[in-house]
């Protein structure tokens, strides 16, 4: 079957000598570069497409020439945004966390339904838990709690981790609900820094490393708090440990 | 801009140590002019239609998107947590670029869209692990009469 294809780190394709890849130098999660710009996300498809053309094989690695528009107008601007609505001081018990987040969501929700409104739609929840539910959730295994009752079928390990992307995606509609932008990184590290939500996701993940599952271990070790805000939101679980001897980790 | 260099330290060590090894052959398949070829996009974002089944943490499934499917109409279980999800709240097409396929299907620069366009679950596997599905894929393509796939990564 005749392939061409985007990549998003040249080091990778490079070495797996793959035919007809355009490498672009954009941001993991934006394979073709901004959203909302048709005519460059046409560009960026049509070069790729392109690679059908006018080359010999077995390997093609083309680069494509520009940057992502919105990747260097306001830039800087955008990286310094902050969410102009001031939470509380950090619970400072891990049992506060749960109220916390619960009065982080009651005061993001006039701009999530801004959101929504000029948006047309919102993230459905895949979870199926609604996530004032997630919220109290993670607080039961933060106490300890293995197997608490939810309303959803499935292991512990798919709906706790839907559930938490849930409320993570909720955060960041709400936070572009609001006045300014803020690039990715802004935003991303708004939620993972500056959050009760996160540090409630920490608290919990953390807890769960000692779950009887080995499953649901392996999800709070690898797939609840990104790598780099590791060290803050799970000190114990830094991103040494437990390597996995095949490298498969999501 | 953002390279390799332009990540966090963390992350980039991650995909450094990523095993990147060749396959054993190299196929170079061919096929007619760009503008006679029948496209589908295949994207390993984790990407479903809202009441399709989520992806679980390591999946080697796939999610059948039809080729008039709206934008809209499209949510993502990725399992990773180590990309911007925020382009893709705004626009799906910067990661699944179904409207701009149209686009160029209109504007004669391909021959025509597919039926069908298959999404992945791009974590927690390798590419040994993945094979067979990607064979099922291959043979449902050719069903479509497909002779130019867009593999898109997240």
């Amino acid at each position: 079957m005749p392939t061409t294809g985007i990549s998003l780190v040249r080091e990778h394709t490079l070495q797996m000598q793959l035919p007809r890849f355009l490498w672009v130098p954009f941001a993991l999660g934006r394979p073709f570069g901004a959203s909302n710009e048709p005519d460059f996300q046409r560009r960026v498809l049509r070069s790729a497409l392109e690679l059908f053309e006018g080359h010999d094989g077995p390997v093609v690695l083309a680069d494509f020439p520009d940057d992502a528009p919105d990747s260097t107008a306001n830039d800087e601007e955008e990286a310094i945004w902050a969410c102009p609505i001031s939470f509380h001081p950090p619970a400072e018990k891990l049992a506060d966390l749960v109220t916390a987040t619960l009065e982080e969501i009651e005061r993001l929700a006039p701009w999530h339904e801004i959101y929504s409104q000029r948006r047309g739609m919102v993230a459905v929840s895949a979870s199926g838990l609604d996530r004032e539910r997630v919220v109290k959730i993670l607080g039961q295994f933060m106490a300890g709690e293995t197997s608490p009752e939810v309303e959803v079928d499935g292991p512990i390990q798919e709906w706790l981790r839907l559930g938490c992307d849930d409320l993570r995606t909720w955060y960041l509609e709400a936070a572009q609900g609001q006045p300014g932008r803020g690039s990715a990184t802004a935003l991303r590290d708004w939620f993972w820094c500056d959050t009760a939500a996160a540090r409630l996701i920490g608290a919990a993940a953390r807890r769960l490393l000692e779950h009887p599952d080995p499953v649901v271990q392996f999800l709070a070790a690898r797939a609840l708090v990104p790598r780099e805000y590791l060290p803050e939101l799970m000190p114990v679980a830094d991103a040494s440990e437990g390597e996995a001897k095949e490298d498969s980790r999501p | 801009m953002v390279r390799l260099a332009d990540i966090p330290e963390v992350e980039r060590e991650h995909l450094l140590a990523k095993d990147c090894t060749p396959f054993d052959s190299r196929p170079w398949a061919v096929g007619p002019a760009l503008a006679e070829r029948r496209v589908a996009i295949m994207t390993s974002a984790g990407l479903h239609r809202v009441g399709d089944r989520a992806f679980s943490v390591v999946d080697l499934s796939y999610r059948v998107i039809p080729g008039n499917i709206r934008a809209d109409d499209l949510t993502m279980t990725h399992s990773s947590l180590h990309f911007d999800r925020v382009g893709f709240r705004e626009d799906v097409n910067i990661v699944f670029p179904i409207d701009r396929l149209r686009e160029l299907e209109d504007e004669g620069v391909i021959g025509s869209v597919a039926d069908y366009h298959y999404s992945l679950m791009g974590a927690g596997w390798l590419p040994h692990q993945i094979e067979p599905t990607m064979r099922e894929l291959a043979r449902l393509l050719r069903e479509d009469a497909v002779d130019a796939v867009c593999l898109v990564p997240v």
